[in-house]
């Protein structure tokens, strides 16, 4: 019992943290119709600081440690990131009324990592003074990519399958002399024409443009720049003048952003139905809780540390909200972005930040 | 001097600009405009500014002059045909239009 109200009252403590009140503060904001709008570019501008300031330093840190010790915690991110598609698959893709791709795609995008929520669960590990080895943050590409992979095979296998058990698909001139072109309501009734990648052959899904495409990808980008920096280059100067004190304030300003935009997709989420809702509410805290799983494995056998442990889960917690969606939409573009994007921006974000960090904290708090 | 063209509209998301843009090329369109935009389509209302998240969200408009119709005709089918069917779009045709003020198109 006292294990459990020890819990409670870190969990409430954690609760007023700033991070969690602005997000909070956004979404009332946003609700009461406020036209309070922090202007685009600066929401991408602060993204892409604190993930140079994530990387930089986490290089800065690299360069005097053991990067061996990263190899278990590594591959325990790729295996999570490939579980939860398949937790998916196996789950929301069997509810009714669901459809087997926006499945998919919404838990591609619930594997994938989201660079904020990463900022997020840092500066509350640094505020409650947990320490965390250099290079978690680099665990970020190991469960984003493979998840976002692991997506769009599945979704190309699922629709190549539908297709050879489809009737007869128009083939494209008929389709071209049947009926005037004009912009096809979803789903096209005659099964799913796949035009994702590569386009001549369907059925086949070439894995290194997915992944090209993720490290190109706005937030990796950003971070692994800011690894290489901090790794090559000696940056402490302008990262302890400007990049760290810089950090927590922008945090505060990008999660009134988040809290905004997560009450402006609720209209959508309640388009896609509600049982995305309900995937989009348990399936963050249950990947964090499977990752919290793998590390404390990672804690016993390599001594991984708790703060390194909470930071998998984190990861495993968030759904990215920048560079995956413009992913899956290319790789399997017959799923509904309402769907997928609703659900991670709508719920499953806030969750994980406003539940997931503060729960997977005061875990591994309760257990140190 | 003024020179008969066709113009194709192409309204759609902003992600298939480059392969958009590689149709238009291939079928021997000396060049095109991309605007950004906003509106109300079958799928749903689209504002023109920037979505807060991810371009994902953006819409564009594309117009390419061609010298004749068919080409123009070739283009739409082709986008159509790759895209429409599972991204939101329209292409329509403005024909006889009069090109004033350039060298070449």
């Amino acid at each position: 019992m006292d294990f459990l109200s020890d819990f409670f009252t870190l969990f409430l403590g954690k609760l007023q943290s700033p991070t969690l009140g602005f997000l909070i503060g956004g979404v009332v904001v946003a609700a009461v119709n406020s036209r309070l709008a922090i202007p685009d570019p600066i929401y991408k501008f602060i993204v892409f600081m604190l993930l140079i300031k994530v990387g930089l330093s986490g290089g800065i840190a690299i360069r005097n440690a053991n990067l061996l010790e990263m190899l278990l915690p590594a591959v325990f991110a790729m295996i999570v990131g490939i579980l939860i598609v398949f937790i998916g698959r196996y789950t929301l893709a069997k509810l009714p009324k669901v459809k087997v791709v926006d499945a998919i795609a919404t838990a591609g995008l619930f594997g994938a990592v989201s660079g904020s929520t990463l900022a997020a669960g840092l500066t509350i590990l640094e505020s409650e003074s947990i320490t965390y080895e250099p290079w978690a943050a680099a665990l970020y590409p190991f469960m984003d990519i493979p998840a976002l992979v692991t997506a769009i095979v599945l979704a190309s296998i699922y629709i190549s399958k539908q297709r050879d058990t489809a009737d007869e698909a128009l083939s494209k001139q008929e389709y071209l002399s049947k009926q005037p072109v004009t912009a096809g309501g979803y789903p096209s009734e005659q099964g799913i024409t796949a035009s994702g990648y590569p386009r001549k052959q369907p059925e086949r899904v070439k894995i290194w443009p997915i992944v090209k495409e993720s490290l190109q990808g706005s937030a990796l980008s950003a971070l692994l720049l800011g690894l290489a920096l901090g790794i090559l280059t000696r940056p402490e100067s302008v990262y302890e003048s400007f990049f760290d004190p810089l950090f927590r304030g922008l945090l505060s300003i990008l999660m009134l952003v988040m809290g905004m935009e997560a009450a402006a997709r609720i209209g959508e989420l309640r388009k896609a139905g509600q049982w995305y809702a309900l995937y989009a509410f348990f399936a963050p805290l249950l990947h964090g809780f499977i990752a919290f799983g793998f590390g404390m494995i990672a804690h016993y056998t390599t001594e991984f540390s708790l703060g390194g442990v909470v930071i998998l889960a984190v990861i495993a917690a968030s759904s990215s909200d920048i560079s995956g969606p413009p992913t899956l939409r290319a790789g399997i573009p017959s799923a509904n972005p309402s769907a997928y994007i609703g659900s991670s921006t709508a719920v499953g974000t806030p969750v994980a930040l406003a539940l997931g960090i503060p729960l997977f904290i005061s875990l591994a708090q309760a257990l140190g | 001097m003024t020179q008969q063209a066709s113009k194709l509209v192409i309204v759609t998301e902003k992600l298939l600009l480059k392969k958009i843009a590689k149709i238009i090329d291939e079928a021997g369109a000396t060049g095109y405009t991309v605007v950004d935009a906003g509106g109300k389509g079958s799928r749903n209302v689209r504002s023109s500014g920037q979505p807060t998240i991810s371009d994902t969200y953006s819409n564009i408009k594309i117009e390419v002059l061609t010298p004749n119709r068919d080409m123009a005709v070739k283009i739409s089918d082709e986008v159509a045909a790759q895209f429409f069917d599972d991204y939101s779009g329209i292409a329509y045709l403005c024909s006889v239009m009069e090109v004033l003020h350039a060298h070449k198109f």
